[in-house]
């Protein structure tokens, strides 16, 4: 019971990681970034460059990748977001299937398709907390989702250019006579996207050890799960939509480990989310419909 | 009788397809025509194994973007899971064909009908969710479909798969790819002239009007639930059928081929084609699909670069032509007809405003009852609305009799539009009632409403701005389209003789309003005064017995709100209709209304005849801070 919490809560908190990347762009520019996933797995393999090839120690090679792919974010949104201005959601939304397919095939012309191996950054057993085993990444994993958390939710509120991101999202037209460079807000949500992304790669590869193209692509849809419950716009919304998608799987697949039905956590999750939808459309914090 | 519950496989009378004659031997013919190459030039160097394969996986690509276009394309609901139904349709198809060994046929029909009752399934959420939220949603569906019913190991075999036999009947199986080319070549056709039916009817239309604004569809009588779950269960079933073609053609499938994490990603591949395509557009889609399905395969050999370039190639297009191919082809013949429209529309001034169609009622309505001059038509009780905290209308009353022009005027936020959306059911009153002909309408969805003969006009322009103006008058006529929706997509005799009767009210109405040239032209482009008036039009054309009119002459030149209170006085006088209007130009309310309803925050401050509002001028002028009259 408690066991099953604790892997629910990690796992939960990097499910919000990437709820918190999807809120961002969708904040910032109202389209849904389908590379959110894939800019994760590509921050793998930056990680996986500079530790393994490099022999980099694992702190820089992290950084590394948390750069790289915060750099892809804002490139992206400079060269292709931006110009794309007044064109349909959904026209912006393919291009970013575009990025999506750039980075997965990247990633196999350059390392191929086999796994590669890419060990955490701590090993071992864990500790002992009230008679339950929490591992050193799921530790690592919630001390990171809450320290961002914190962090972003200082920056938000407490800068003026964190409100003018949230005042952004509300009403685009009203900010920017208001002196915000809505620009820089644009470019400033697509790369910190990419910086939680590979974030959240970094911290769910130790779980399962080995990694290839399109790693990210189930946590995605789990990460997109969370925003949904969330709200789509609200960021504490995508935190507890994260854990609650975390928490809800973990204990389907503990009770249900011996079914012979496949993909039990899946369909719970597909559950959760109708059920939420059915009782708030928008969302538990989202305000106005998209 | 009417329908008013506004399902549409309600509307008429039963099942009687006809197919004339001639029909029936035309459709053979294309279809012989299209599917005989292939069997002529099977086993001849001409059409070597593999070529047949490439193409039939070309056509199968064609089938599985139109089914996705029906949906994302006419309807704009947008399903991001769409490989969940090509999967289930295979798996479907693949199970009945492979064990039991029924008739491919059989497993087509069958896949049709699963595929039909998934998109039901999925439909539904849909129906409360909008945008993002409704995509979210068929990614979670397609994801739980493939990580557990397709993973299911008695059902699908797993990840060992099945095989894919293509039986005809008896002993016979297509056991060449030229020969299944030709059955695919077949379907093609099948599907494309099923696709045409859903555009060239009131189905298409109505799942335009739903993708350019719900409210525009419900002000024209289109049951929007249903229909939306319409599109749903056609595409479903359109993609399980190419699903399991595709199926059948590649001969093995497994809990894998059409998951989300696979090379490639079905369902994102085929968002990619229909938007590349030209939402929408069939020859836009298909010639996409094409591209898709054997680009690839002829640059293999470029060992990875070719994904790279590629994807670099989608961002590009998608940066520069966000319309697709058809958005650019479209741009390319607007500007080509810049310069010509240009000259047209200098030719109509907003000042001079034609004459409103006089037409009589649809065939397809039920008769104009019987209603005394002077009786009253509609009949609004102590209606309120809540915003949050704020009372937007406060026990509100009015009664409008028939024959009359009704003016209901108030300072901005007064109250006056949530009224109208109230009567027009946009809005849920907590309390009160409104009868119209002694029926009360609280009961009654925004649809059902519409085709009792309530017409309204919007602030904004309540019609499908991308479409033209003979559209939109076809699009307006849509509570008098009788046919049930199946005759619709068969397009049978009496489809077709009822879209012919409106092709010929839409042209007459528009030779009334003098807009001849503008027929093919998107009312986007219009002036808003014109736009005003094909509104107008579009509300007339059904013959309402009620206009609700919001702010008609907003944005219009004087001479033209001049000339615009001629027109309302003829549709009272010389059409015998009954208007509601809200306005804000006094002038013009002191001139038609023959009596006038006053509203401040929600309530109704003062009423009475035209001569009896214009001796309070404090009432006027406490509003608009001048004394007029």
């Amino acid at each position: 019971m408690g066991q099953t919490l604790i892997t629910g809560l990690a796992t939960g908190g990097i499910y919000a990681l990437l709820a918190v990347g999807i809120v961002l762009v969708f904040k910032g520019s109202r389209v849904l970034n389908f590379a959110q996933g894939e800019m994760g797995t590509f921050g793998l393999f930056i990680a996986f460059w500079l530790i393994e090839r490099q022999n980099l120690p694992w702190i820089v090679g992290a950084l590394g990748a948390i750069v790289v792919v915060a750099g892809i974010g804002f490139a992206f949104e400079r060269i292709v977001v931006r110009n794309m201005g007044d064109a349909p959601r959904l026209s912006v939304a393919v291009a970013t299937i575009g990025l999506l397919l750039l980075l997965f095939a990247l990633e196999l012309k350059i390392f191929g398709p086999s796994p590669q191996i890419l060990p955490g950054p701590i090993s071992g057993l864990g500790i002992k907390v009230a008679g339950f085993f929490v591992s050193p990444t799921q530790i690592l994993a919630l001390l990171t989702a809450i320290g961002l958390g914190i962090a972003l939710a200082t920056f938000l509120k407490r800068t003026d250019f964190g409100l003018g991101v949230l005042a952004a999202s509300q009403d685009p037209g009203a900010t920017r006579l208001v002196g915000v460079p809505l620009a820089r807000v644009s470019a400033f949500t697509w790369a910190l996207a990419g910086g939680v992304s590979a974030m959240a790669a970094l911290l769910i590869e130790p779980t399962v050890g080995i990694f290839a193209a399109g790693f990210m692509t189930g946590l995605f849809v789990r990460g997109l799960a969370a925003a949904l419950i969330g709200g789509l716009t609200s960021l504490p919304g995508a935190f507890v939509g994260g854990v609650v998608v975390g928490i809800v799987e973990a204990f389907i697949q503990q009770r249900y480990v011996q079914s012979t039905f496949p993909g039990i956590g899946s369909v719970a999750v597909m559950v959760v989310i109708v059920l939420v939808l059915l009782v708030r459309p928008q969302g538990l914090w989202g305000k106005a419909a998209v | 009788m009417t329908d008013i519950t506004g399902w549409p496989y309600e509307s008429g009378r039963g099942f009687n397809f006809r197919f004339t004659k001639r029909k029936l031997i035309a459709l053979a013919c294309i279809a012989a025509s299209i599917a005989v190459p292939p069997l002529l030039f099977r086993s001849t160097p001409f059409l070597p194994s593999h070529i047949a394969l490439n193409i039939a996986v070309g056509v199968s690509f064609i089938l599985m973007a139109l089914s996705l276009n029906v949906l994302l394309g006419y309807a704009g609901q947008i399903s991001l899971g769409h490989g969940a139904f090509l999967g289930v349709g295979a798996f479907a198809s693949g199970l009945l064909t492979s064990k039991p060994q029924l008739p491919v046929l059989v497993g087509l029909l069958v896949a049709a009908v699963v595929g039909a009752l998934f998109a039901l399934v999925l439909g539904v959420p849909a129906l409360r969710l909008r945008g993002l939220y409704l995509a979210v949603t068929t990614i979670a569906f397609a994801f739980m479909m493939e990580e557990s019913l397709f993973r299911w190991e008695p059902l699908t075999g797993g990840s060992a798969g099945l095989e894919l036999p293509r039986p005809l009947a008896g002993t016979f199986a297509f056991s060449q790819h030229a020969d299944y080319l030709a059955f695919l070549l077949v379907f093609l056709v099948g599907f494309w002239l099923f696709d045409q039916n859903i555009t060239r009817t009131k189905i298409g239309r109505a799942f335009n009007a739903i993708r350019w604004d719900e409210k525009v569809a419900q002000g024209f009588g289109v049951p929007v639930a249903s229909y939306k779950i319409l599109a749903f269960v056609l595409s479903g079933a359109l993609a399980a059928v190419a699903g399991a073609l595709y199926g059948h053609l590649i001969g093995f499938i497994n809990s894998e081929s059409f998951a989300f994490k696979s090379q490639p990603n079905y369902s994102l591949l085929l968002v990619i084609i229909v938007v590349i395509g030209g939402l929408g557009s069939r020859s836009g889609v298909a010639v996409a699909a094409l591209f898709y399905a054997l680009l690839p395969r002829f640059l293999e050999f470029l060992q990875g670069w070719e994904m790279i370039v590629g994807a670099v190639a989608l961002i590009d297009v998608m940066a520069r032509h966000p319309g697709g191919i058809a958005g650019a082809v479209r741009q390319r013949a607007e500007k080509r007809g810049e310069k010509k429209a240009r000259g047209d529309l200098s030719s109509t001034d907003d000042d001079e405003l034609p004459k409103l169609p006089k037409l009589p009622r649809p065939a397809g309505l039920p008769e104009r009852p019987e209603i005394l001059t002077g009786s009253a038509l509609l009949e609004v009780h102590d209606i309120s609305v809540t915003f949050g905290g704020l009372k937007a209308v406060d026990e509100a009353a009015l009664t409008v009799h028939q024959g009359q022009i009704v003016g209901l005027i108030g300072p901005n936020g007064a109250g006056k539009t949530t009224l109208f959306n109230a009567i027009s059911g946009f809005v849920k009153p907590e309390g009160g009632s409104a009868k119209f002909l002694g029926r009360e309408l609280m009961d009654l969805p925004p649809h059902a409403r519409a085709r009792l003969g309530i017409g309204r006009t919007f602030q904004q322009i309540g019609l499908t701005k991308d479409l033209s103006v003979n559209e939109n008058f076809l699009l307006a006529q849509h509570v008098a389209a009788d046919y049930p929706v199946p005759k619709g997509l068969l397009y049978t005799a009496s489809a077709g003789g009822s879209e012919r009767a409106m092709r010929k009210r839409a042209t007459d109405a528009i030779e009334a309003l003098g807009f001849e040239a503008f027929t093919d032209t998107p009312v986007r482009n219009l002036s808003h005064g014109q736009q005003r008036l094909v509104e107008l039009g579009c509300v007339l054309v059904t013959a309402p017995e009620l206009l609700l009119l919001d702010e008609p002459s907003a944005g219009m030149s004087p001479a033209a709100v001049e000339n615009l209170g001629e027109r309302l006085r003829e549709i009272r006088d010389d059409l015998g209709r009954t208007v509601l209007l809200i306005e804000h130009h006094i002038p013009l309310v002191l001139d038609v209304c023959d009596y006038i309803y006053v509203l401040n925050f929600g309530k109704v401050l003062a009423h009475g005849t035209t001569e009896e509002i214009a001796r309070q001028p404090e009432v006027i002028g406490a509003y608009f801070g001048e004394a007029v009259a």
